[in-house]
Formats: C-alpha cells, structure tokens, sequence
C-alpha cells in the first residue's frame, strides 16, 4: 500500500505550512483530479487500489486544512515539535475541535440596593418625572452613569445631559424620548409614563 | 587609453539548456528550435547544438539546409568546436549540425563528452540549447546530467507519459550510478525493485535512502531538488491535458519523494506542423501567436522569475 514518508497533511497536499487557503483548495482539486478517474498520469505507477487510499487521505487532509479551526489546531500540533503520531490524526484533530467553545458571557446582575418603602411608594405614585427625580432613582436603585451607560449603550455624556436637562446638549426631542426608554426600561420603571412625563417636562424647559 | 584588464576579462560561461524526452516525437526538436529562437529575439546569443545521436533535424526545424560541417567533424577531431558552429539566418542565433551522416554508428567514449563539454562551456554565447535524443541513452543522460537547466518534453498520450517516467528513473539511476559504491548501487536496485513490487516495509523515499546508506554522493541529489527536471507538456489540446503535469509532478512526488518542476504548457497549434512543411520555424512565419507567447513566458520566466510576477 503506499504509505507517505510521514503523515503529514501539508505533505499529502504537497503544500508549504504557511499555504494561504486558496492553494490548499487548488492543491485539494488538483490532487482529486490526479488520483480519481482515469488519470493517464497515475497509469503504471499506482494501482486502482493504490490511487483510492491516496484519495482517501487526500480527502482527509482537506478536510482538516480546508476547515480553518481545524487548521489551527493541526498546525499548532505540528509546530510544537512535541506532537504523537495519535495527536495529528483525523480523529484527535476532530475530538479537539468539539471541545473548544467560547467562554459564555457572564451575565451580570442588577446591583442590590436597599429598599426604602418611602422611596418605593413615591415613585409608584410620582406625575412628575423629571431630571432630578430620575438621579435619584437611578442613585437609589444602585447604578452609577458608566454602568447605565453600559447597559443602554447610551453615551453618558447624554445621560448626565437628560438628568440635568439641558436641551442644548441633547439631540432632537423623537430621540431623547428613545433615551429615555432605555433608561426606564433598565431602571424598572413603567417607561411609558416616565417617558411622556419626561418629555412635556422636556419641552416646557427653556 | 584602456586598461589591458578590461579587454581581457573572462566572459560569464555560457548557461546550458538541456531539452529531453522519454519518447521519440513527442516535440523535442520543435521546443528547442522554439526556445533558441525566442531567446535569440530576446536579444541574447545563443548556439542551438543538435546532439540527437538517433538522427539530427534541428536543421529542418530551423529551416536550413544541412551543412557537411557537422559534430562528426569535432569527434573525429577534424575540426574544433568553435569551428563548426554556423550561422543562421536569424540574428543572435547560430547553430551547430547534428550527425546527420549515419553510414557509420556514432562510437563516444565518455572521455570525448567530458572534451565536448569543456568545449561547449567555452562558446562565446550567453545560452547554449542542446536537443539532446530520445531516451536513456548512456550520452544523453550524461550531458543531461550536466545542463544547467534540463527540460523534459513530454505529451498528453499515455505511452508518453509512460515512457517519461522511464526516463526519469534511468536518469536518477544513471546519475547515481556515477555517485556511489558498486555495491551500494546494486542494493539500491533491489530496494528499488522490491518497491515496485510493492513489498518494501517502509515507504520508499530516494531521499532518506540516499542519506541513510553508506556509499552515495548526496550532493548531486540535493542539486537535483534545488534546481528540478523542469516539465513541460507539449501540444496540449484543453485545460484537462495542460493539468497533466501537476498530476505528473504529484506522482513523482508520492512515488519517490522526488521533487519535479511542473514548468508550462504548450498549445497543440496546427500552424506547427504547416510552417514545418513549408521548412520555416513557426515563431518566424507566425511571431505573434499565443504559441509564440508562451515559449516568451517560457524564457522570461527562465531567465528572471520575477519579471513575469502578477502582482497581487
């Protein structure tokens, strides 16, 4: 049976290591074309038999090379001089790729605050929603403007600029109110009265 | 007035091109009439040798009449080999007649190709292009041997191919041969049988043989990897058959170990055989075809690998 003088997938493509993708795909197609079908070039030299185990492991190298990850991997195996046969093989190469997953973002949780019944009650029954008021909650409820800013993705230079409300620093109005969604919306409050509260506020400023 | 030294400063030896071929017809004549040409309108000189031991025609190619001034003359030391190179029509371009007398076999020893050599490196001229015969000939595959750049012609046909892959197996062996032990050369040729009957426990590899046994040169092996056998393909009829000689390439590759170059391919042009009947090389009655155009890539890229660099 032919055996390669190493199992090298690079070798079996007849590639340099540093091969860009695209030359393994043309190396991929031009060793299919050799070794399949009625190749006059094979003819005398390797036996049909011969010819479908080089393209099973010509299949096989292209496998891994032709995969990016599973590139990586096999090169960081091989580069590291200190790799077994067993640990080039298809099937570690393979196993290796499923155990690599991405970290999983941790979730962060909304800061804990202490309740204040008074607090509570006045914002449940609050008309008013105005800059000030919105500080206050979002100091009560334990959010300083980076974090807020963080979750709403607002800048926080708007943020400060809705709390003080100076209309000069803010965008237009349609815009402001979005902000002020998002604020609510992260803060727990009922967006949709904040919001219109906020806004005949906003408007009435000069 | 001129320093001495400067007139008398040693011209660069020329660069010899050596053009073979496994089997007989496939273009040889053709390739290296074409190559001379193309690198004579490059502006450079070049002396095109026709040492076809099994008949010479590079005459017929080039579309002049034989000359009785031929290489008979230099190896029965009538003449010096400067003597009997003759001009051509073409400018740049001078040529040497092969035998072209055959009432008596050519008989060379291998001390007359070691003269011929000597003499040829001394031709003034920037490249010389020899069309080596078909085959393994001892001669052919000595001169071969010692070309600075050594094309193979081969076809798209099976028996072609067949046969280039004969070659260069006789044409490593013969190499060996000079480079080793009488005994380390005998065991190489049952290693190499037992290979291809497939009974070998390793993978056979020339090059971790070579290092591994005693009694081989290595050095002139590991010139051949530098600089490869350059392939090319000639009368090629569609994409499929130009790929032939990546697959060739990636056999020799896998079977030996052994390291080729895939150079170009040539274009079947039916203009080749109608400029030949009329006696008149083609790159001449016809210099602005596509075929003409690959034999110019051909000696570009030859001559300076860069030039012809796509830039990405």
């Amino acid at each position: 049976m032919p055996q390669l003088p190493t199992h090298n997938y690079y070798e079996v493509l007849e590639l340099p290591t540093n091969a860009a993708q695209h030359e393994v795909t043309t190396a991929y197609d031009r060793a299919k074309r050799t070794y399949s079908g009625e190749n006059p070039a094979i003819y005398t030299v390797f036996t049909d038999v011969e010819a479908r185990e080089l393209l099973g492991l010509i299949e096989e190298a292209y496998s891994i090379l032709g995969n990016k990850t599973l590139r990586s991997i096999y090169d960081q195996r091989l580069l590291s001089n200190s790799y077994t046969l067993e640990d080039l093989s298809y099937g570690s190469i393979l196993g290796a790729s499923k155990q690599y997953y991405p970290e999983p973002k941790q979730q962060q949780q909304k800061p804990s605050y202490q309740k204040d019944a008074s607090l509570e009650k006045e914002i449940l029954e609050r008309k008013e929603w105005d800059g000030a008021f919105i500080k206050r909650v979002r100091e009560y409820k334990g959010h300083s403007v980076e974090r807020l800013s963080d979750k709403t993705k607002i800048n926080p230079f708007y943020i400060q600029a809705i709390e003080k409300m100076e209309m000069k620093s803010l965008p237009a109005p349609v815009f402001v109110r979005g902000y002020i969604v998002q604020i609510a919306k992260e803060l727990s409050l009922n967006e949709r009265k904040v919001a219109d509260s906020y806004m005949s506020l906003f408007k009435k400023t000069p | 007035m001129v320093p001495e030294n400067i007139l008398t400063v040693e011209k660069a030896e020329p660069c010899v091109w050596g053009v073979s071929s496994g089997k007989g017809g496939v273009g040889k004549t053709f390739i290296s009439t074409s190559i001379a040409l193309t690198l004579s309108k490059l502006g450079h000189n070049v002396v095109l040798v026709d040492f076809d031991l099994t008949g010479a025609n590079s005459h017929t190619a080039l579309g002049v009449d034989p000359s009785h001034m031929s290489l008979r003359h230099y190896f029965e030391s009538q003449k010096s080999l400067n003597e009997i190179v003759l001009n051509t029509p073409y400018p740049h371009l001078q040529y040497v007649q092969g035998f072209w007398d055959s009432w008596s076999p050519v008989q060379l020893s291998n001390a007359d190709i070691d003269r011929f050599w000597n003499e040829l490196k001394k031709i003034n001229a920037d490249y010389i292009v020899i069309d080596l015969g078909t085959g393994s000939y001892q001669h052919h595959l000595d001169l071969f041997k010692r070309c600075d750049e050594k094309f193979l012609i081969t076809n798209p046909e099976p028996t072609s191919i067949e046969k280039t892959y004969r070659f260069i197996e006789s044409f490593i062996c013969s190499t060996l041969k000079d480079n080793s032990t009488a005994d380390a050369f005998g065991k190489l040729m049952y290693v190499l049988r037992d290979h291809r009957q497939r009974i070998l426990p390793q993978p056979f590899s020339f090059k971790k043989y070579l290092l591994n046994n005693d009694g081989f040169v290595f050095d002139h092996f590991e010139q051949l990897s530098k600089n490869p056998i350059r392939m090319i393909v000639n009368s090629v009829r569609s994409p499929q058959q130009a790929e032939l000689g990546h697959s060739m390439r990636s056999v020799c590759y896998k079977y030996y170990d052994l390291s080729l170059e895939y150079c170009c391919a040539i274009d079947f042009d039916n203009a080749v055989w109608q400029a030949l009947r009329n006696r008149e090389p083609v790159l001449i009655a016809q210099p602005f075809t596509p075929l003409s155009g690959q034999f110019l890539s051909l000696c570009k890229h030859m001559i300076d690998p860069g030039e012809l660099r796509a830039v990405v």
